[in-house]
């Protein structure tokens, strides 16, 4: 080939072309290099493309002339207008032809762009990392085998790594594929979809949360993976398990206001005409109910109250002597008046224990007055007693009360202390014995209930005399409602509803 | 009115309380009355022959007064005597025991805290 073809092809290389000779003296230049170096005027390389007074410690020209190799290296360089440019710099001995190495060609290709690039996809991929890995919920992406591929900090750490593990194994603690599998069904069709879940953490923690799952694909649109979005809604679930409760509980002071009403009424009518009339009977009749029903607004404005506070207990010590004089002198009248043998007894050696002084007390009324009420309405017997006994051990105490009032059925029985409970012959609110039975648990205790409908009823209340370091009150499970327990009458009496003959 | 026109009013509530209140307003407004404790002796009651209408408070785990209005309704002598029930629940359990077609609805249906008025008016139109 011709010297002037080489030429051509040194002057419109699309890269910077320079020669050095063993001094590293530029000795030619192609016409790019020179537009944005300058002309190198029997300059250095360094002083050109980097304006040092001296040469680099690490110059691939150098390099080349001692070992006659090429070499490559990455160079940020200045152009004659102040731009700073990256480039990548290949080298080639230019040999006499006896081998000499006598000059070497510098190729350098600005790199700038790709460089750019570069940073920016590093930044994205950093970015993209710390949203993955620190998102407040759980992520992982599963391929199709439902193996798990990735996961973020809070997925890890909930629920162990997991990685090749199936989900199911891992959220469920399951062998098998969950039926419905929201992330097959988004494989299936590339749909995102959102479904509620419990699932358990690797600590045994059961949460409820809302997952999302949508579809990862590869450059060509198929889809690859699968990411599982989820969202811990326990707290809210929590939430709106106790809005409900509390929507029941106001449901059922409003069902025992409405009874409560009605009695006063009724008593209210009997003392009005029994005064016209200068009937004495019907009057004392009549002033008796008013006075009861305005008991029974007291009990449940208290049991409010105390629904509402649902505070802890406020330990401190106590003797059974105290509480069971007290009991005595604020029920003794009452059983009088009421024609109730009222007796108590303590049998326990040991006297002293821990409790909530108020609470206790409240409680053991409700329970007493709920068995005069229940000796009242019976008419069965001549006689009625009610006894209190106080008995127990060195680790507990426990607070007897027996009644040969009307006793229950086995169905009232079962949801005793449920919200809605009041049994017609007891006279308590349908708060009162759920709040007992609320006071005993929170201090650590237990209500038994034993009941034969037309003998009578024994409540027995233990808790431990010293308190262990505080485990909350559980929550109480509402299932029964006063609606549920009237329509289980109405079933049992005339078959379900639903089952009968459309209108013709 | 002569005694032998007095309508009899079968009460049938187990708070003692309330069966006096209402065999007094009954009993004040013209009618004979007879109480009974809970649905067995309300219907032995009834099947007794000389009512003319029940009142029958279902409340709560009264189970044996919406027993009691299954027989009544399925026994002969019975099933025409009018019964008005008295209830401590809302709107919802009326429509429940409207949509069970097996039985005839009540004559009338009360919500506590009765009205004694509307009572009245009630048993006054259904028995005169």
């Amino acid at each position: 080939m011709r010297i002037d073809t080489y030429r051509d092809y040194f002057e419109s290389m699309p890269c910077f072309l320079s020669v050095q000779d063993r001094d590293l003296k530029i000795i030619a230049a192609n016409e790019r290099f020179v537009r944005n170096f300058g002309d190198p005027e029997d300059r250095y390389c360094y002083q050109v493309y980097k304006r040092r007074p001296e040469k680099c410690e690490d110059c691939p020209v150098e390099r080349t002339f001692h070992d006659g190799r090429g070499h490559r290296s990455e160079q940020l360089v200045r152009t004659l207008d102040g731009r700073d440019v990256s480039i990548l710099v290949n080298t080639a001995p230019i040999r006499t032809p006896d081998g000499q190495v006598t000059a070497v060609m510098e190729m350098s290709t600005d790199i700038t762009e790709i460089k750019q690039f570069q940073d920016q996809l590093r930044t994205s991929q950093r970015r993209y990392r710390s949203l993955f890995e620190d998102v407040p919920c759980y992520l992982s992406i599963q391929d199709r085998n439902l193996q798990i591929i990735e996961a973020n900090r809070q997925h890890r750490e909930a629920f162990g790594t997991g990685y090749g593990c199936k989900c199911y194994e891992i959220y469920k603690q399951r062998d098998t594929e969950c039926t419905p599998c929201i992330v097959r069904q988004t494989f299936a069709d590339g749909q995102a979809r959102e479904h509620e879940e419990v699932v358990t953490r690797r600590d045994g923690q059961k949460l409820n949360v809302m997952v999302t799952t949508a579809p990862i694909t590869d450059p060509d649109g198929e889809i690859e993976s699968v990411i599982e979005m989820s969202v811990d809604i326990t707290q809210l679930r929590r939430l709106q398990s106790k809005l409900s409760s509390v929507g029941m509980i106001i449901s059922t002071i409003s069902h025992d206001l409405k009874g409560l009403l009605n009695g006063l009424d009724g008593g209210m009518y009997l003392v009005d005409t029994g005064l016209k009339k200068g009937n004495q009977e019907r009057l004392d009749t009549g002033w008796e109910m008013v006075q009861r029903n305005v008991g029974r607004i007291r009990s449940t404005v208290l049991d409010i109250l105390y629904y509402a506070k649902d505070r802890e207990p406020d330990r401190q010590d106590l003797t059974a002597a105290a509480v069971v004089a007290e009991i005595s002198s604020l029920m003794g009248i009452k059983a009088e008046t009421l024609g109730i043998d009222f007796t108590t007894e303590i049998v326990a050696a040991d006297d002293g224990f821990e409790a909530d002084r108020q609470a206790l007390r409240s409680m053991l009324v409700n329970l007493i007055d709920n068995a005069f009420d229940a000796c009242r309405v019976d008419k069965q017997k001549q006689k009625h007693s009610v006894t209190l006994v106080v008995d127990g051990d060195e680790q507990e105490i426990s607070f007897k009360l027996t009644d040969n009032g009307v006793g229950m059925t086995q169905e009232v029985l079962d949801k005793a202390f449920t919200l809605f409970f009041s049994a017609k012959g007891s006279g308590g609110t349908g708060l009162g014995l759920f709040i007992a039975n609320r006071i005993v648990r929170a201090h650590g205790g237990r209500i038994d209930l034993e009941s034969e409908l037309g003998q009578g009823t024994r409540f027995v209340v233990v808790i431990p005399r010293r308190q262990p370091p505080g485990e909350p009150a559980e929550e109480l499970e509402e299932t029964a409602s006063c609606d549920g327990l009237q329509r289980a009458a109405w079933h049992e009496a005339f078959g379900d509803p639903e089952e009968t003959e459309p209108d013709p | 009115m002569k005694m032998a026109d007095k309508k009899k009013i079968l009460i049938v509530e187990d708070e003692p309380g309330e069966r006096a209140w209402l065999a007094a307003f009954f009993g004040d407004h013209g009618f004979d009355t007879e109480t009974a404790v809970d649905g067995e002796d309300g219907f032995t009651k009834a099947s007794g022959g000389g009512i003319d209408l029940i009142t029958l408070d279902i409340t709560m785990d009264n189970q044996s007064g919406v027993k009691m209005f299954s027989n009544l309704q399925r026994t002969p002598a019975t099933q025409n005597i009018p019964v008005i029930m008295i209830t401590g629940l809302a709107r919802e359990f009326k429509t429940f025991i409207e949509r069970t077609r097996q039985v005839k609805d009540p004559a009338g249906y009360f919500e506590k805290p009765v009205d004694r008025d509307e009572l009245l008016t009630k048993v006054r139109e259904l028995i005169g």
